[in-house]
């Protein structure tokens, strides 16, 4: 009908499952319906999409899932208001649209041949979970691989049977950790937040690159730990989750002084960042 | 070669692109204010005030369908909006600070994604332009680098004459063709006087100072001085022909309904309050800060423009006088 692309226009996709990752935080796993979207689909570990529940309308996510694993995109995430309280009513089998990839991503590629240190908090390792399961599937291409990991309580972490695969494996250290007072009596990671458990695991900064995803004031605490442990600015990569709109750089939303973190983000390295010394 | 229309000739020119099925807008008497509406005839046209919103609402309406959802049978269809359908349009008797703005803004709707609802409006559409006479003391547009005479946006270009016609200028082919369309409407010549300009209230600014300030005040007492007192109306940038922000929202049930493209405002509370509850604007002065930096220095260290055509509506609007042009002077008039 009409010549000129509308940018608005999502993708449909159908929930093939849904995981309840803790009482707020639900996963859903998505099939694009069209074939040829299906195929043709691909995106970079980091970028983010727009998810619309129809009648209520669009939310971002990053994409979880990791881009090495073809065929569907996962998102996760915590039911907060309007569009994502609707998008929880909805069940296996029902319709959401998907508009993107949006953004940029971690560039991945620049880490081969190096270790990883991934930091998250909360809600926050979705975007990086994307990474870590693409750093998984070429494994040889990276060295140490660590990832800290902590909630507010045992109930609050998510990913839990993933974070039991990743702790099983010999080629992955997993620290995992809540708040004190968050833990129950059969908790067997640590005890205490995340930047301060980061500072006793002390991964070696040497050959390294550390990715920090969380709340602004676990990144905010996280840095100056980085910083002690050796890690530069240009090795410490994190993402902007400004609220969106658009994602495409129209609606004026996202913005961090003339950057838009839809189109020049989210992801950012600690220097760009530190360089924005801006409201974030 | 210069061109002259006599008043009753462009009110002809009216009645014929109404005739065509032309969509025509322009200043029009409504009630008791002069806003851009749909003209139904020539005798519609008024141009003895500037309209009291700006006519960027041509070409990014207040609200507007960006696709539409139905289940059939169990399953969703979504369906795009028919651009085809919308009409060419001529937007007649806007001054520089209105004629000005959509080329201004055709930089965000363009780069890298389009914005095709816009875009589209914009190719269907031509702009006559009509120096400004009726200026008042919150104009400013000589200031942001506009003038009452600049033809910077309008295709075709009207300068008010003495004797009650005007001198035209087509500045784009899209303006030529419209004479062309309409030749015997026009008279060659130059004719005779032009209208005086009113005075402007604002005096120079120098907008690459006020930059470079804007750029190394981010944090600044001036902030609070001036913003604390905004209540967050969204007014000025509802009024604004420029401002462009925007939400986007279902109506409708899950079944059955629209997707909706509608204007937002920065200086709203929760326009970047994340579900979180952390807010990077968390004060208004900060919102306010936004306003005055995303016009003059993030849109122009993004696209090279500034976002203001100096129309001083949002000055005339404000409920609690915030003076945007006094804002600049002073920056303007800072040492530091
Ligand atoms: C790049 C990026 C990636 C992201 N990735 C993820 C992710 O992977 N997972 C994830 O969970 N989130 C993610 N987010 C955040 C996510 O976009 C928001 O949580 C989500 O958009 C909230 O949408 P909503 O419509 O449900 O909330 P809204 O309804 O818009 O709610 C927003 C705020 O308003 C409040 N509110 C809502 N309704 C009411 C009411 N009736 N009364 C009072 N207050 C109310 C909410 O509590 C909240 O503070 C990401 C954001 C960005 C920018
Ligand atoms: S900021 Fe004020 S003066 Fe400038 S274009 Fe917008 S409404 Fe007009
Ligand atoms: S019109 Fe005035 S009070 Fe309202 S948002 Fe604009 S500056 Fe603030
Ligand atoms: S989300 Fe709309 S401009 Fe970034």
């Amino acid at each position: 009908m009409c010549k000129s692309e509308n940018i608005y226009l999502p993708n449909l996709a159908t929930i093939e499952a849904i995981v309840d990752e803790t009482p707020d935080v639900r996963t859903l796993r998505l099939v694009f319906q069209d074939e040829q979207v299906r195929e043709n689909f691909s995106f970079r570990a980091g970028q983010f999409a727009e998810y619309s529940s129809f009648g209520f309308g669009e939310s971002t996510f990053c994409i979880a899932s990791a881009p090495t694993r073809k065929g569907y995109i996962e998102c996760c995430f915590r039911s907060v208001g309007r569009v994502t309280e609707s998008l929880r009513r909805l069940e296996v089998g029902d319709t959401v649209g998907v508009r993107g990839p949006y953004g940029n991503s971690f560039p991945i590629e620049d880490f081969y041949g190096k270790s990883l240190v991934f930091i998250a908090g909360g809600i926050a390792l979705p975007p990086l979970r994307t990474v870590i399961w693409n750093c998984l599937d070429l494994r040889d291409k990276f060295k140490d691989i660590t990832i800290v990991y902590g909630a507010r309580s045992e109930a609050d972490l998510v990913y839990k049977h993933e974070l039991k695969e990743w702790q099983e494996r010999d080629d992955v250290r997993l620290v995992k950790c809540v708040d004190p007072g968050g833990a129950g009596p059969d908790f067997d990671g640590k005890v205490g937040f995340v930047p301060t458990v980061l500072e006793e695991a002390a991964p070696s900064a040497e050959n390294t690159i550390a990715l920090v995803c969380g709340p602004p004031i676990m990144i905010k605490f996280t840095l100056p730990v980085l910083e002690r442990l050796g890690f530069t600015d240009d090795n410490i990569y994190t993402t902007l989750e400004n609220r969106m709109k658009c994602g495409v750089g129209k609606c004026g939303r996202c913005n961090v002084g003339n950057v838009y973190v839809c189109k020049d983000g989210p992801v950012f390295t600690a220097r760009q960042v530190k360089a924005m010394s801006q409201e974030f | 070669m210069p061109q002259i229309i006599t008043e009753q000739n462009l009110r002809n020119l009216i009645d014929l692109l109404v005739k065509e099925a032309k969509l025509v807008v322009g200043p029009k008497l409504s009630g008791s204010v002069v806003l851009y509406e749909p003209l139904t005839a020539g005798s519609d046209l008024t141009l003895d005030a500037l309209p009291r919103r700006s006519s960027k609402e041509l070409f990014f309406p207040i609200c507007e369908d960006i696709l539409s959802y139905k289940r059939e049978n169990g399953s969703m269809k979504v369906t795009d909006v028919d651009r085809s359908q919308f009409p060419e349009a001529v937007l007649i008797g806007a001054p520089p600070c209105d004629a000005g703005s959509p080329a201004i803004l055709d930089a965000v709707m363009s780069w890298d994604y389009k914005d095709e609802f816009y875009l589209e409006r914009r190719r269907k559409s031509t702009i006559v332009g009509i120096a400004c006479t009726k200026g008042d003391d919150a104009c400013f547009c000589r200031a942001v680098g506009l003038a009452p005479d600049a033809e910077a946006g309008s295709d075709l270009f009207l300068t008010p004459l003495k004797d009650g016609s005007y001198a035209c200028k087509a500045v784009t082919e899209k303006g030529e063709a419209l004479v062309a369309a309409h030749r015997n409407l026009f008279a060659e010549g130059a004719g005779g006087d032009p209208v005086p300009f009113v005075d402007q209230g604002v005096g120079k600014l120098d907008l690459v100072k006020i930059k470079k300030w804007l750029e190394e005040h981010f944090e600044d007492p001036l902030w609070e001085k001036i913003a604390d007192i905004c209540v967050g109306c969204g007014a000025c940038a509802f009024i604004c022909p420029a401002c462009h922000c925007f939400d986007i929202n279902d109506e409708g049930s899950t079944d059955d309904g629209v997707r909706r493209k509608h204007w937002d405002a920065c200086g709203f509370a929760k326009f970047t309050n994340h579900a979180s509850g952390h807010n990077p604007r968390d004060v208004q002065n900060k919102r306010y800060r936004n306003r005055i930096m995303h016009k003059f220095k993030y849109y122009d260290g993004k696209f090279g423009k500034t976002l203001c055509t100096g129309c001083g509506r949002c000055i005339r609007a404000c409920p609690v006088g915030i003076d945007i042009a006094e804002i600049l002077e002073t920056i303007n008039s800072k040492q530091d």
